[in-house]
């Protein structure tokens, strides 16, 4: 009988310490799975940002008539008129009624029909080459 | 500012100090070193030479540009189509080392007369040229050149219109 009940508390006693190691294992496995979920999120996050840069680009203006340049970062998403009103601000110089923008370099063309192209919209459509621009007064000559 | 229907007046040594000064401007913001490094040439301490070309039906043509700072920075450089050879305009026999353009900012005219009387001279129709104030031309006050402006006010308004409204080459009998 005393045989039978030692017997059993041995039975009892592995059983306990069978639960104990199970809970920990699934307790460890849990603080695992929030780590493997933090570092989840973390490289979402890493995605995005990396994804955010390549909405960036950098644009050059210069003023043909000031002489003047500037540089600044704008998204792929703005449209040229948003990429034209900012260059104000980045030249520091007031835009003038007749001003016109085009693109720059050898062969400057008139963006004028395209202000409401984006950035990448212009660049797809082969309307920009580059994203390089001038803003010019309007002579006269006809 | 240039003034509607008044003759401009040279002045040569503003002329040439003003270039002076506006080369490294122009240089700085086209981020080069030297005029030959754009492919330009300075004759002379009044004149500037600039190599451009226009593209009518997949042909290439090239020209070369020159201007000069007799009246400059009060008015525009003056802006001439040359025979490379030359480097001059003489009419008949160069019209055809001037490109046709048609862009509403910028005509060109190989033998314009102001009057039946007047002589026969070249002319690119743009407010930022002096020719175009010495044949006292109508101009808009917003057109006006000012004194702001430099000389690469006028290369790019003739580029542009090289770029989008070229028309080909002025034949030899100027058609």
């Amino acid at each position: 009988m005393v045989q039978q009940a030692e017997h059993d508390g041995g039975e009892l006693g592995k059983a306990v310490h069978n639960l104990e190691q199970a809970e920990k294992r699934l307790s460890d496995a849990r603080v695992e799975e929030e780590a493997a979920e933090r570092d989840i999120a973390h490289a979402i996050d890493e995605i995005k940002d990396a994804e955010r840069g390549h909405e960036f680009v950098e644009v050059h203006v210069i003023h043909v008539n000031e002489v003047e340049k500037a540089s600044f970062k704008e998204k792929l998403t703005a449209t040229l008129q948003q990429v034209w009103d900012k260059s104000y601000l980045e030249l520091k110089i007031q835009r003038k009624p007749k001003d016109v923008f085009q693109t720059a370099g050898q062969h400057p063309k008139s963006l004028m029909n395209y202000l409401g192209l984006t950035l990448k919209q212009a660049r797809e459509q082969k309307v920009i080459e580059d994203f390089r621009f001038g803003i010019v007064s309007e002579t006269g000559g006809a | 500012m240039a003034k509607a229907n008044e003759q401009p007046t040279l002045d040569v040594q503003a002329g040439t100090a003003a270039l002076e000064e506006d080369i490294p401007r122009v240089l700085k913001v086209l981020g080069c070193s030297s005029v030959e490094e754009l492919g330009w040439s300075r004759p002379n301490k009044l004149s500037l030479l600039v190599p451009m070309s226009g593209t009518f039906q997949d042909k290439k043509d090239e020209y070369l540009l020159r201007l000069g700072f007799q009246a400059y920075r009060r008015w525009p450089p003056s802006a001439q189509f040359v025979n490379p050879t030359t480097l001059t305009y003489v009419y008949p026999q160069d019209q055809h080392f001037v490109p046709k353009l048609t862009s509403p900012e910028c005509q060109t005219h190989v033998a314009y007369q102001r009057t039946p009387q007047s002589s026969k001279i070249q002319l690119i129709c743009c407010s930022a040229t002096l020719e175009f104030y010495e044949v006292l031309h109508n101009v808009e006050q917003h057109h006006l050149w000012r004194e702001t402006d430099t000389f690469f006010t006028t290369i790019t308004a003739i580029h542009k219109a090289l770029t989008s409204f070229y028309q080909g080459r002025f034949s030899i009998d100027g058609h």
